[in-house]
């Protein structure tokens, strides 16, 4: 038994996209102080379960629990933002609607945090890197204490990829949460204390990641 | 409603950085405003039509003593058309070919015809299968007409000289024999010098009355040939281009395209820039996602719509029209905008829920502007059911409200029920798209 009760649940969660089946129902708890990686081939769920947590779907059978007065923060693998706005505006804007106190000194903080361009190009022309790096300031402006990020150091540059791990580590030690989909192995050993794996929609394992080294290869083969 | 404050904010910072965009959805309406008053203008345009003189009409001709210029009276009373002088070959070609709405032949012996004042001679109209047929038809009818009246003029005024010459006496001529007539005056003269007794004394009485009687014959004659006379007015009102009805349609035409375009493609974006998701994390709620899209038509419709008032009034008050522009009413003016950007932002944002993607829901929004905005110009006095399947949409009650807030003596009945259809359409359309926009979360 552990001492608090998770962050976020998924309680008999699943989601029907018409008639094709994106996620059967799936158990996950997510515990303060721990870092889940949702692995599995793609099309296997595990962004559905992702945008799920974070409220982003409904689900079609079974329900998300989020304790009370838990804030998430949540970076799709797709670019999430206004294209045509500027990285400022984009940050500010969703500043003012997590009623930040003062959106623009959030925005200021968030484009030097995450070394984003203060100019005013629009986002849809900033690099694929600086675009994953706004969705992810965009994430944070909340100051999250469940942090969801899905794919997040696809298009990061090792330095950007290690101060990302930074902030989570910073978060877990915080009695936060992350919980993050990766097909990335060194991700995975490098931060994760738990693994789910997603296949064709269904959860077929929940454990350590050494519990995960030692079983991946009877789960795959 | 903070949040959808927020999007609406967001909305026009994006159109104001979407310059090209902008200028196109603004000038694409204006343009198919101006395409529709040019075809209106075409309506009314002169048509083309032949000339065939078979008879080989000289310059002037005299009928009933009066001389004509032949080329001179038939332009002045063929203002309606353009005669074109053609050949009898030339002529059945340019109308086969339908360079010609029709052809009018002068036959041979007209002339003859006419000056013999016996029978009446006959024009030949050759009309060609086109849809205007009906009006050139019309047209040379008043052709006709206008010529008849030039003759009827001249005829009457020869029947007078002939009365005239009955009445005063003098010298006439006829058939080109000349003659003396000593007249009424002359008579009645000679009878004072005779004795008086009873029948010359009837004679006298008969004098005294036939003087009595013809000069009353030029009221008489003219009054018989044209028993009703249609004066016009002269014209001081606006002309066509500046008319209510004109700012009327030009107002909610280039509003509907704007307000449903935007509507339509602003909500289907929020999916299309995947943050439909972000936001519906309970940043901002479904409903205040649609009604912050009805509000961005609205705002648009009024800034756009008041811009374009501003614009006519301006150039009324420059050209000098009567009755000028009514100022006062603009404020009218201006709730009818917002009401109609908001049900024109409503049917939009329904499309965008169910379309999706923003280049489909941008497509459909033009598909279904057109008809509406045709359907709206359908008088329902001539087809009353495209008058009720109209009153479903937002663009005839914004005509009417613009129509009436501007120009009506009395415009409140008309601005209550057409404020409330627009509201009942703002109410409907948004529930739709409340259920639409679940959609841009699959």
């Amino acid at each position: 038994m552990r001492p608090e009760p998770p962050i976020l649940s998924a309680r008999g969660v699943a989601r029907r996209f018409g008639q094709q089946i994106a996620l059967h129902p799936v158990d996950l708890d997510v515990w303060p102080g721990e870092v889940v990686a949702l692995v599995g081939p793609n099309g296997a769920g595990k962004s559905t379960l992702l945008a799920l947590l974070a409220g982003a779907l409904e689900p079609s059978e079974g329900r998300i629990e989020r304790r009370e007065g838990v804030r998430v923060g949540w970076m799709p693998q797709r670019p999430a933002h206004y294209g045509r706005l500027s990285a400022r505006q984009n940050l500010e804007l969703f500043a003012r609607l997590e009623r930040e106190a003062d959106p623009g000194l959030a925005a200021e903080q968030a484009l030097t945090g995450f070394e984003l361009p203060a100019d005013d190009r629009p986002a849809a022309a900033l690099s694929v890197g600086n675009r994953q790096r706004l969705d992810l300031a965009i994430a944070m402006l909340a100051r999250p204490t469940a942090l969801l990020l899905d794919e997040p150091t696809a298009a990061l540059d090792p330095r950007q990829r290690r101060r990302l791990w930074e902030a989570a580590a910073a978060l877990k030690g915080a009695a936060g949460a992350v919980v993050l989909v990766t097909q990335n192995v060194e991700d995975l050993e490098r931060v994760a204390d738990r693994v789910a794996l997603l296949l064709d929609g269904r959860m077929v394992f929940e454990g350590s990641v050494e519990e995960y080294r030692a079983s991946a290869a009877a789960v795959f083969a | 409603m903070r949040p959808a404050a927020l999007i609406l904010r967001k909305d026009l910072a994006v159109l104001r950085r979407s310059p090209v965009l902008l200028a196109i959805l603004v000038a694409y309406p204006l343009m198919i405003a101006v395409l529709i008053g040019l075809m209106a203008t075409y309506a009314n345009a002169k048509p083309r039509v032949g000339f065939v003189d078979e008879d080989n009409l000289p310059d002037t001709i005299v009928v009933a003593g009066k001389t004509f210029h032949v080329d001179r009276t038939i332009r002045e009373v063929s203002h309606n058309v353009k005669l074109v002088d053609l050949s009898p070959n030339e002529a059945r070609r340019e109308l086969d070919a339908g360079r010609l709405v029709a052809v009018i032949t002068i036959p041979e012996g007209f002339l003859a015809t006419l000056q013999g004042l016996v029978q009446s001679p006959t024009l030949v109209l050759d009309t060609g299968q086109g849809g205007i047929t009906p009006r050139v038809r019309q047209q040379m009818q008043a052709l006709v007409y206008n010529l008849n009246l030039r003759l009827q003029r001249a005829f009457i005024k020869a029947d007078l000289e002939y009365v005239g010459l009955l009445l005063h006496g003098g010298r006439g001529k006829v058939l080109g024999h000349s003659f003396h007539v000593l007249g009424l005056d002359g008579t009645q003269r000679m009878l004072q010098g005779l004795p008086r007794g009873k029948r010359l004394d009837a004679i006298r009485d008969f004098v005294h009355d036939a003087r009595l009687a013809l000069a009353l014959t030029g009221t008489a004659i003219r009054a018989t040939a044209n028993p009703i006379k249609l004066e016009e007015a002269p014209q001081q009102g606006r002309t066509w281009v500046l008319s209510a009805q004109v700012q009327a349609y030009a107002l909610a035409l280039t509003i509907s395209f704007l307000a449903l375009l935007l509507s339509a493609g602003a909500l289907a974006a929020e999916r299309d820039e995947n943050v439909i998701g972000r936001l519906s994390r309970g940043l901002v709620g479904l409903g205040q996602l649609v009604w912050a899209k009805v509000a961005l038509a609205a705002a648009v419709a009024l800034g756009l719509g008041a811009s374009i008032a501003l614009i006519f009034g301006i150039a009324i008050q420059a050209a000098n029209v009567t009755g000028g522009e009514p100022w006062q009413r603009l404020p009218l003016l201006l709730v009818g905008l917002v009401l109609s950007g908001a049900g024109l932002g409503a049917m939009g944002a329904a499309i965008g829920g169910f379309a999706r993607e923003a280049r489909t829901a941008s497509l459909v929004a033009i598909l279904v502007v057109l008809p509406i905005v045709f359907l709206g110009l359908v008088p329902r006095e001539i087809v009353p059911p495209a008058g009720w399947i109209s009153d479903a949409f937002p663009f005839t009650h914004a005509v009417r409200f613009f129509n009436s807030s501007l120009y009506q003596s009395r415009p409140w009945g008309t601005l209550g029920r057409e404020a409330a259809w627009l509201a009942g359409i703002v109410a409907a359309y948004g529930a739709v798209a409340r259920v639409g926009v679940r959609r841009l979360l699959v």
